[in-house]
């Protein structure tokens, strides 16, 4: 990784890199976290160590005191080797959840992004909730990545080490051991199996609960007007009764599992015991050590944590894969280009967008107001796309004073160029920053006949975008305010169509009048509009049928006039 | 947190709780007895050259484990008792909340998350902090009676540092509880946050926002890893105070094990005083602070949240008797604004609407036509003026009174997961099959109930279109018995034919309608025509109307 470049762009780097393109890989998000590892490996190392050595010191110290030998120097290793254990496990404690909190920050910069700089329709498949998913839960999942691969590596440490001291101390124990373990592993595997069944049907009720609730939800103007919310309460809450019955079964499995696994775990010890108690009848152990063995005992029993450790590896090999899917689509490529003087000459040279457009060739002289109609399917969108360089053609070229779009900075590009959309999704904290972050607001909106609903909202321009109760032609109002800075060419994809004819009357004025002088490329779907504008690019099956002026084409062709109705 | 922990406590019933702490008695047996039976397998049997009498002993721990299993089995059956009534009246309380909230205008995003997710996380933090803190309890009483019989003078060294390491824990957890608040805050603000900017990612791209958009998204990220690291802190304190409370007793006894054995302490008293630390304690210790410190604080945060966004469950007020005669609708001196800053939407509207007439409401959009709508059907209060609704001020009339003088069907039709006929009779459940035969055919709803299979069948509100619920929802409006009909916008997705049909019933229907609509035909059907147009608000004759090119 290169020095001195801010970590976003490292994090999309190794993205690119990784596996040819594939995305971010599970090592990539270990090596994310390199400068903890060592730190939480070595910790957790170390302190499985010294808790594997305390019983022998424990051991040592008992019988020491037992014959009357000085406790002082066993006394002294054993508190040490404790204050090392707690030590380390202070260290791994903090250590690990601030790696995860850092990789977690980087990876969900990267995503965000990475997906900000994709062309929008590469971005169709994923759905927003489905993004967030990814952005909020797999990058915690993925973050974790390093230190789930280091405490996979050092997690058998204890078990294969606790075995290790029994046999050392006497192979019967060892054997007493295993037995009891094998004995763990089976109830393991029933506990899964079972208690998945049962969950499964809990929270399928709860699943049809909370879809009565948020149909409910969703028309509670209705209730509101019928009064009727205590019915809907009843209805909502039918089947909690049987809720109740499956949270019960829920327990009842995990109470015959759980019965099975506490009679488990005391069975391994008091075998070890056992097995200790009779090599002490016999001389090969003394009292401390069969001490040490049913610490060990116990301190090997946990390897069902191991589980625990596999799940979350498991969990962030997942979210790994998950954000890579997003990261190994291709961002959009700009180039390095500034615009030249110009006054927004747009240029369609043979474009082809496989599907939607066919060989389309157009010229727009700068300062142009042209309309875009064609049924729907025709292409106009895909075309407001390009012109907008939301996307890049697959064959052809769309330039704007004379330079290729997407040969632009991006800078360059989005400071010439914007666009309004049919439905806006407005972003930003408040109204005023939903228009134009960092400026004025106002002369946008009223040019784009916003300015009076924004000021009858709560707080005016400064209200909170989740605050604004909007239509959707006030939301299309503000989404053209948004675009109206565009210094050449405004693309407007049919950005006026939940607007009553007199609010849109307003704004074609405001868009045709000479003080908006720039290149506007208006799709639509309304002969008024089209009727407005200068010229009209009639598109058909992603074709250019016809361009000129409305009133021609509608004296002309009963086909144009079919597409208006 | 008192708030929660009393919450918490109420749950505890008072049989299924005593049942709960009964049977913890034999399930913490192993541990409780574990350190006095070694002790006496080791200096009277395995010690003294009898194993048959250390093996008798440990016997009698493997019998104890089998106790505790039946214990524990016991107690995890027993353990719903008090779980699931407790999860059910949260339930009740989400779904009664925020169906309250939704029908008072506060409409909640999160109600259904809060119903799945967070409902379900008090429900297993709930069952996890009693599972910790009775086996707490139990456990540290029964080992500190096993200490007290093995040696009184082991249990002085061993309790003092175990309660004061106890105490500590105790002592860091008003912190913690903030902490984690924070974190949950931070998280559901990042949520928010991302989910906004990329459901408008396209929408960035082309206003040439995308760096605007990362900056709005960097902000929650980077206070999201703070309360992260703000927790990891957290985690490093709780394991110093295991470090008190269960090494601190082992490294007493040790130090002063030379003394204890010239007092003439056996070598099994000694080893069965290290392991009920080591085997009672420390496991206690350990699944309390994990317990309370992971369960307990989740408890304490999620249902925090969910008692502050939700009240208790209010009492319904019952319903006056029908009306007599067809009803007068009147407005006077009617005001209405979105915020106390704000221009008003709604100014000094007088309005008369006369029992019988057809008005229709239109204006441009975002003008109020829907605002108005709320406010003569009773439904916004009025910053100033009123609605009087057969002489009676709707302000004083219930919800279910004013059902009785009004229908309003919005734009948005409420079909719900039950029958046809329980959808089209939700208005009128008493109404016959002949009453609603005759609203489906009038309103042109044939065909559509036909093909979801008749009155009885089912309805799956998904699978039916926009224009499909509208019309099903008109058909119950048209066989609601109340004299006045309000359709805002509800027959925006019909198509022209079918929306002329509907209206046309709706006109023949006895009583008052109003109809608000966007599409000028509407307007030309009605008797009267209220122009909404921003700056003030005129009535005009339908004749008046110029119908827009």
């Amino acid at each position: 990784m290169r020095r001195n470049e801010p970590p976003e762009r490292a994090a999309l780097r190794v993205a690119e890199s990784s596996g040819s393109g594939r995305g971010l890989s599970f090592g990539a998000a270990v090596a994310r976290a390199r400068r903890w590892l060592p730190l939480i490996g070595g910790s957790s190392v170390l302190g499985t160590l010294s808790m594997l050595a305390l019983p022998l010191v424990l051991a040592e110290t008992v019988d020491a005191a037992v014959a009357g030998r000085g406790v002082a120097a066993p006394m002294a290793a054993a508190a040490g080797l404790v204050i090392v254990s707690a030590a380390c496990e202070l260290v791994d404690a903090f250590a690990g959840a601030a790696c995860t909190a850092a990789t977690t920050a980087w990876l969900r910069r990267g995503m965000v992004r990475h997906v900000l700089a994709l062309d929008p329709h590469r971005l169709r498949r994923f759905d927003t909730g489905d993004l967030t998913a990814r952005v909020s839960a797999n990058c915690a999942d993925a973050a974790r990545a390093g230190p789930a691969a280091v405490g996979a590596a050092t997690g058998l440490l204890p078990s294969i080490g606790s075995l290790a001291m029994l046999a050392y101390l006497d192979w019967w124990l060892a054997a007493a051991f295993i037995a009891g373990l094998a004995l763990v592993a089976v109830v393991l595997r029933v506990f899964t199996s079972r208690t998945t069944a049962a969950v499964a049907a809990y929270q399928r009720i709860q699943g049809a609960i909370a879809a009565r609730l948020s149909e409910a939800l969703a028309g509670r103007r209705t209730i509101a007007a019928a009064g009727t919310v205590e019915r809907e309460r009843h209805r909502v809450l039918a089947e909690l009764p049987r809720l109740r019955e499956h949270g019960v079964e829920t327990w009842r499995v995990l109470a015959a599992t759980g019965a099975q696994s506490a009679l488990v775990g005391p069975l391994t010890t008091v075998g070890v015991l056992l097995a200790a108690g009779l090599a002490l009848s016999s001389g090969r152990l003394s009292p401390g050590e069969m001490l040490a063995s049913a610490q060990y005992a116990m301190s090997g029993a946990g390897i069902g944590a191991l589980t625990g450790v596999f799940a979350t590896l498991a969990r962030s090999r997942a979210g790994v894969r998950r954000l890579s899917e997003v990261t190994g689509v291709p961002v959009a490529e700009y180039g390095e280009l500034d615009l030249p003087d110009g006054d927004g000459r747009l240029e369609f040279r043979a474009v082809s967008v496989e599907g939607p457009l066919d060989g389309v060739d157009l010229i727009l002289p700068g300062g142009t107001v042209a309309a875009v109609v064609g049924a729907s399917g025709a292409g106009k969108s895909v075309l407001a796309e390009l012109a907008a360089g939301l996307r890049a053609p697959d064959a052809g070229e769309v330039l704007l004073d004379g330079v290729p779009l997407r040969r632009l900075r991006r800078e360059a590009l989005r400071r010439a160029v914007a666009w309004a959309p049919e439905r806006p999704v407005l972003v930003g904290a408040t109204v005023a920053d939903a228009i134009a972050p960092g400026r004025s607001p106002r002369p946008a909106a009223r040019a784009a006949d916003a300015h009076d609903f924004i000021r009858r909202l709560p707080r005016g321009y400064g209200t909170p975008l989740d605050q604004a109760p909007m239509s959707g032609g006030e939301a299309q109002r503000i989404g053209l305010a948004r675009a109206w800075h565009a210094e050449r060419l405004l693309v407007l994809d049919d950005a006026t169509s939940s607007l009553d004819t007199v609010t849109e009357r307003r704004i074609v004025d405001a868009l045709t009048a000479p003080e908006a002088a720039r290149t506007r490329l208006l799709v639509t779907h309304r002969a008024a509009t089209a009727a407005r504008a200068e010229l009209v690019v009639w598109l058909e099956a992603g074709r250019v049928r016809a361009v000129g002026p409305h009133e021609r084409l509608w004296a002309e062709s009963p086909a144009y006039r079919e597409v208006f109705a | 947190m008192r708030r929660e922990i009393r919450y918490g406590l109420s749950g505890l019933r008072r049989r299924p709780t005593a049942a709960v702490i009964g049977w913890s008695v034999p399930q913490t047996l192993p541990a409780t007895i574990s350190g006095i039976v070694v002790a006496r397998a080791v200096d009277d049997g395995f010690g003294a050259g009898r194993p048959w009498t250390g093996a008798a002993w440990l016997a009698a721990l493997l019998l104890a484990a089998v106790l505790g299993a039946v214990g524990g089995r016991m107690v995890f059956l027993r353990i719903g008792d008090l779980v699931e009534p407790f999860r059910d009246r949260l339930v009740r309380r989400v779904v009664g909340g925020s169906l309250s909230a939704a029908v008072a205008g506060e409409a909640k995003e999160g109600a259904v998350a809060q119903l799945t997710r967070q409902v379900e996380i008090v429900r297993d933090s709930y069952a996890g902090l009693i599972v910790a803190v009775r086996g707490f309890v139990v456990t540290s009483l029964g080992v500190t009676a096993g200490l007290m019989s093995l040696s009184p003078r082991l249990a002085m060294m061993i309790l003092p540092p175990f309660f004061l390491g106890l105490l500590l824990f105790v002592a860091t957890l008003g912190v913690s509880a903030a902490r984690q608040r924070r974190a949950v805050r931070a998280d559901e603000r990042l949520a928010d946050r991302a989910a906004s900017v990329l459901a408008g990612t396209v929408d960035l791209s082309g206003c040439g926002g995308e760096v605007h958009g990362r900056s709005l998204v960097a902000g929650p990220i980077a206070e999201q890893a703070r309360a992260e690291r703000a927790l990891a802190w957290v985690a490093a304190l709780r394991s110093l105070c295991f470090v008190v409370g269960g090494w601190l007793p082992l490294i007493a006894v040790l130090a002063a094990s030379g003394r204890l054995v010239e007092a003439g302490f056996s070598a099994g008293t000694i080893t069965g005083g290290l392991l009920y630390i080591l085997y009672g304690l420390q496991p206690a210790l350990n699944s309390f602070i994990s317990g309370v410190g992971g369960s307990g604080l989740r408890f304490v945060v999620t249902l925090g949240r969910i008692l502050d966004s939700t009240g208790p469950p209010e009492p319904v007020r019952s319903a006056a008797a029908a009306p007599t005669a067809p009803p007068d609708l009147e407005a006077r001196g009617l005001t209405f604004a979105y915020g106390p800053h704000s221009e008003p939407i709604v100014h000094n509207l007088d309005l008369r609407i006369p029992a019988g007439d057809h008005l229709a409401i239109v204006g441009a959009s975002g003008i109020g036509k829907s605002t108005l709508a709320g406010l003569l059907c009773g439904l916004l209060p009025p910053d100033s003026g009123t609605v009087s609704v057969g002489g009676r001020d709707v302000a004083g009339l219930s919800p279910l009174e004013l059902a009785r003088f009004r229908v309003l069907i919005p734009q948005e039709a409420y079909v719900f997961a039950g029958t046809v006929r329980d959808n089209l009779a939700y208005l009128r459940p008493e109404a016959g099959p002949g009453q609603i035969a005759s609203a489906v055919d009038a309103v042109g709803a044939s065909d559509l109930v036909e093909r979801i299979g008749g009155p009885a069948a089912t309805v799956e509100p998904s699978e039916l279109s926009a224009g499909e619920r509208q019309q099903l929802a008109l058909v119950r409006a048209h066989l609601s018995p109340a004299p006045i009909c309000v359709l805002d916008e509800a027959t925006c997705h019909l198509d022209p034919v079918a929306e002329r049909r509907a209206e046309a019933a709706f006109a023949e229907r006895p009583g008052t309608l109003i109809v608000i609509a966007h599409r000028t035909g509407s307007a030309e059907r009605a008797r009267r025509v209220l122009v909404l147009d921003g700056a003030a608000v005129g009535e005009r004759e339908p004749a008046q109307i110029q119908p827009a090119s």
